[in-house]
């Protein structure tokens, strides 16, 4: 049976020493929802293999639970998806990724799921990628020779695999929102807690008439969460109607390369990621920018909000 | 490896031995024989598991035991004062809610943290609350009906938050 070994240092300086050490394996762990699930697989297993000793390291305690607003959104990497949601901060200059997070499994995972967490499990369905993908952020990996910044586009190599380093840990995300407006839509077999069947997101800066900036990520269709490069040019400099973003959506296809797995099929995931790009496109033109911080959030992401928090958060 | 976790459970100050890798949901069921949350998936599917952690439900089996050193847990068995029942718990059975009973507790736990922090609920928001407990028997109807039965006050006031 495998050797586990728990760690909550509260400082950088005890938390490198932790990493530093041979003859473990180290796995950060944030809130726990995808990595206590598998340890306890693990656990289960009969016989039990030889493993190397895992030593988790806890990353509750070292303050990582906090959304700055200065040049752009720093979100710490702890943050619960649930204090996302209400976050003052997120909901106002972030709606798209509000409402990526209010359709992220269900109330009692989102109280203790991070996001943080989301990013590096690098599942090709966490659904906070796309929206932060069209957002343009980056994440910020801290290791003992100092903070590294990897813009997100670059930071997925495969399921599971993150340009992070064994001695780096993510701290934070920060996010730059633009001019334009971004919406996130889902497609999953149920309402809620399920995993995407596709995702998609979109980012839409209209200047004088035309589209200046477009951004598309559509999630579950291909090893990472992916941009969708094609469809993004194909609406430069066009006014946004209709057929400009049908046409856009239908270069989807050359960006993406679904499978068949337990929940839908490639068939399937080919369809519907044109159509789902389309919607989060028609949203996020109509969104234009990021609202106000005195205004309230008047998308269909306060719907899910109200939803969610009731009279609490909405 | 193991060590002594302290916190709080039902309001009451509370030691356990917990191996490094276990979850909440065995420090409650075997480090402290408290058997009212269930271990249905073990993977943070079913919430057979959902407890009430610093107020908030969670499920018991996706939290690693030694990370909740000082806070407090609250279980079915704390909601109950005395033999009087917690008004979720009445309205649930009034309602008949459980029909085999494995997913009640958490069930429970999962209703009365989300009616304190939110008292006069929609039913969407009801059923968006509870969407994180599956009950194989399909009692879902049944819940929901009682939850808002409940916060109508049909069973009581409410009490605020966990403590009584």
């Amino acid at each position: 049976m495998r050797e586990y070994e728990y760690n909550a240092p509260d400082s950088f300086e005890h938390l490198f020493k932790l990493t530093g050490g041979a003859g473990a394996e180290v796995r950060f762990l944030a809130g726990g929802t995808d990595l206590m699930p598998r340890i306890s697989a693990e656990r289960d297993q009969i016989p039990y293999d030889k493993k190397t000793p895992m030593r988790i390291i806890y990353l509750g305690a070292l303050g990582l639970d906090k959304v700055t607003d200065g040049d752009g959104v720093t979100i710490g990497a702890l943050c619960t998806l649930s204090s996302l949601l209400g976050n003052e901060i997120v909901r106002s200059k972030l709606p798209a990724l509000a409402e990526a997070i209010a359709e992220m499994a269900g109330l009692s995972i989102r109280n203790t799921a991070t996001i943080g967490g989301n990013i590096m499990n690098a599942s090709p369905a966490a659904d906070s990628v796309p929206s932060l993908l069209v957002l343009g952020a980056e994440a910020v990996l801290r290791s003992p020779s100092g903070d590294r910044k990897v813009a997100l586009s670059e930071f997925f190599a495969g399921p599971g695999k993150t340009a992070a380093k064994p001695d780096e840990v993510l701290v934070a995300v920060n996010v730059k929102p633009g001019a334009g407006g971004a919406a996130f839509k889902k497609i999953g077999r149920r309402k809620a807690e399920t995993l995407s069947v596709v995702s998609a997101a979109a980012y839409v800066e209209v200047k004088d008439g035309a589209v200046a900036v477009a951004r598309i990520a559509v999630g579950s269709a291909a090893p990472t969460v992916v941009r969708c490069l094609e469809a993004e040019k194909a609406l430069i400099g066009k006014k946004i109607s209709d057929d400009a973003i049908k046409e856009a959506s239908a270069l989807v296809s050359k960006s993406i390369s679904p499978i068949d797995d337990i929940r839908s099929t490639a068939w399937y995931r080919a369809k519907v990621a044109p159509t789902l790009v389309a919607r989060a496109l028609a949203a996020a033109a109509e969104r234009k920018g990021p609202a106000k911080s005195d205004e309230p959030v008047k998308s269909e992401a306060a719907g899910f909000l109200g939803r969610v928090f009731g009279k609490k958060g909405a | 490896m193991s060590k002594i976790l302290k916190f709080n459970l039902n309001g009451n100050p509370t030691e356990v031995k917990s191996g490094d890798a276990d979850t909440l949901l065995e420090a409650l069921r075997d480090g402290l024989g408290l058997t009212s949350p269930k271990c249905g998936c073990n993977r943070g599917d079913c919430g057979s598991c959902t407890v009430i952690l610093n107020g908030d439900a969670v499920k018991s089996c996706t939290v690693l035991a030694l990370t909740i050193e000082g806070k407090s847990v609250w279980t079915v068995d704390g909601l109950i004062d005395g033999d009087k029942l917690h008004p979720i718990q009445k309205a649930f059975h009034e309602y008949g809610a459980p029909q085999c009973g494995y997913c009640t507790p958490g069930m429970v736990n999962a209703a009365v943290a989300f009616v304190n922090h939110n008292p006069s609920p929609t039913e969407e928001e009801v059923k968006d609350a509870l969407s994180g407990n599956l009950c194989r028997c399909g009692g879902y109807k049944k819940y929901v009906e009682a939850v808002m039965a409940a916060v109508k006050g049909e069973f009581g006031p409410l009490p605020k938050g966990c403590d009584k």
